[in-house]
């Protein structure tokens, strides 16, 4: 019994190291990787190919000043990227990132928590970021945050709809929402990428608007919004909601490996844990590229890309994945 | 029952500040913790199905957007106690709920219904039981819903968008031929 405690908790600590560790790299790859498609370098001068940029980012912001406006609500002010970093960090407990593993006489598995509705309680988990970046936004009382957090907020749940419905012929396929169970049903069934492309390149494109990326970055347009819902924040406080942002990207990198790509299955060559690490790695590469290339997105385009195409296209791709699942075709 | 002590007590401060609050984002928050809470006991109900389908929907969804509208609605705005236009209704609302909460109590007291001591079926409020639930003898009463709610999406698009409900009563209202009118044009001419 201890000894389970022990075990989750080294777990837990484990996958919120590796996330921060994951958040501080990431931002740094991103720099260096936007860097060269702009044929330009990047930050490459702390360290080697500036290797400790992330160590020197994050001193700067600790010793920086902490403000907060003179209107601003301090407790919301100050609960906001709490609330962010939060819902970003506890929707990877669900997440199987390896086979279960044999250590010490025990079968360890490579997750927090494996419930039975593992997908819906991701979903649930994330649905809950957006209260960070509203409330961020209504309480620094400024009109570009409060703008920034409004259109967080109407991207989000426009775009959560078609990402919810994409992952449906996915549950219908796998014949369960618990997502090690869906890794297995892609080690008998095939990977589910092909027979639900359509799907993967919907959840694909909600997941950037979800983590407010280009071109999706609306709510922090910073041509228009200064920096929107962020604004006012400064020091360790913004930081945390990068930390949010990032930490989003690697989450949805995952769930989306997991749902169409066979999670940690591959060749046996290398183990479960390095594979689901080398797919989230492209994953990622994949979102720095889209946002190295496409422009953002006018706001009423995205309103109706969001309702009229995603949606309804996500909708009839489900309803043809239960007729098919179903027998009826 | 301890687990359910803390939660209940939590959700009750919750509750109360959603009422009690001044600031309407207050109030969507305490609201939020409400959603929660709920969730929890749930959970505890080992529901779980119906504990996160509580977050999504009503935490996740309904809440954001009853938010998305309070914080537009409160933008830099001073939070005062508004007049009591009704002298004493407070205390008169007050004695009434405290009277309704008791009368209940009481008749529940008195008439304590026999079916709650039955067991609930095994898997209640899991995903399983859930479904079966919907899409199984309930599946009439659920589409009935659903046509209501679509129904009544309709008629706030018909009332808010008399563009929209002219297209799609199909040009029932036509301007005479030569006349061109546009709510614009009608607000410049007054």
């Amino acid at each position: 019994m201890i000894l389970q405690i022990a075990i989750l908790v080294v777990k837990i600590l484990l996958l919120v190291g590796i996330l921060l560790g994951g958040f501080a790299y990431l931002s740094l790859v991103e720099r260096r990787l936007l860097g060269f498609f702009q044929l330009r370098l990047g930050p490459n001068r702390v360290g080697p190919e500036g290797l400790l940029q992330p160590i020197a980012d994050a001193i700067k912001m600790m010793l920086k000043e902490d403000l907060m406006p003179l209107g601003a609500d301090p407790w919301v002010f100050r609960m906001a990227p709490v609330i962010a970093g939060f819902a970003a960090l506890s929707v990877d407990a669900v997440i199987p990132f390896g086979a279960p593993i044999h250590l010490f006489g025990q079968t360890i598995t490579l997750d927090i928590a494996n419930p039975d509705i593992g997908l819906l309680i991701a979903f649930a988990l994330s649905s809950l970021g957006v209260y960070g970046l509203v409330l961020g936004g209504w309480a620094s009382q400024n009109k570009y945050s409060l703008l920034g957090g409004i259109r967080a907020t109407a991207q989000i749940i426009s775009y959560e709809l078609a990402m919810g419905l994409s992952v449906m012929g996915v549950l219908l396929m796998a014949h369960t929402a618990n997502l090690e169970g869906i890794v297995l049903a892609q080690r008998a069934h095939g990977w589910f990428w092909l027979p639900q492309i359509l799907p993967f390149l919907i959840y694909t494109t909600t997941a950037i608007a979800e983590t407010n990326r280009t071109p999706f970055d609306l709510p922090e347009a910073e041509s228009e919004l200064v920096a929107g819902y962020h604004t006012e924040y400064s020091g360790m406080r913004f930081a945390l909601f990068y930390v949010a942002e990032y930490i989003n990207v690697i989450t949805q990198c995952g769930l989306i490996v997991t749902l169409f790509f066979g999670g940690w299955l591959g060749p046996s060559f290398l183990p479960p844990i390095i594979w689901y690490f080398i797919k989230v790695g492209i994953g990622v590469f994949v979102f720095i590229w889209i946002r190295a290339t496409l422009p953002r997105f006018r706001y009423d385009k995205l309103m109706s890309f969001g309702w009229k195409v995603l949606l309804p296209a996500a909708f009839v791709y489900f309803l043809g994945t239960a007729a098919f699942v179903s027998g009826v075709l | 029952m301890v687990g359910f002590a803390i939660i209940g007590v939590l959700l009750l401060i919750a509750g109360i500040s959603v009422v009690v609050a001044r600031q309407p984002v207050y109030s969507a928050l305490a609201l939020v913790g409400v959603t929660l809470g709920l969730a929890m006991i749930y959970l505890m109900l080992s529901a779980d199905f119906l504990a996160v389908a509580q977050v999504i929907v009503y935490a996740g969804a309904i809440m954001v957007l009853f938010l998305f509208v309070v914080t537009l609605l409160t933008a830099g705005k001073e939070d005062k106690e508004p007049a009591d236009t009704l002298a004493g209704q407070r205390w008169a609302g007050a004695l009434f709920g405290l009277l309704v909460g008791g009368a209940l109590a009481v008749d529940a007291v008195l008439h304590p219904a026999p079916k709650i001591a039955a067991p609930v079926v095994p898997g209640f409020g899991g995903l399983h039981a859930v479904g079966e639930a919907l899409w199984g003898p309930a599946f009439v009463m659920l589409a009935g819903v659903a046509l209501l709610l679509l129904t009544a999406v309709l008629g706030v698009l018909m009332l808010n968008h008399p563009e929209a409900a002219e297209k799609i009563a199909g040009h029932r209202r036509t301007t005479p031929p030569g006349v061109t009118v546009s709510p614009a044009e009608g607000e410049d001419g007054a």
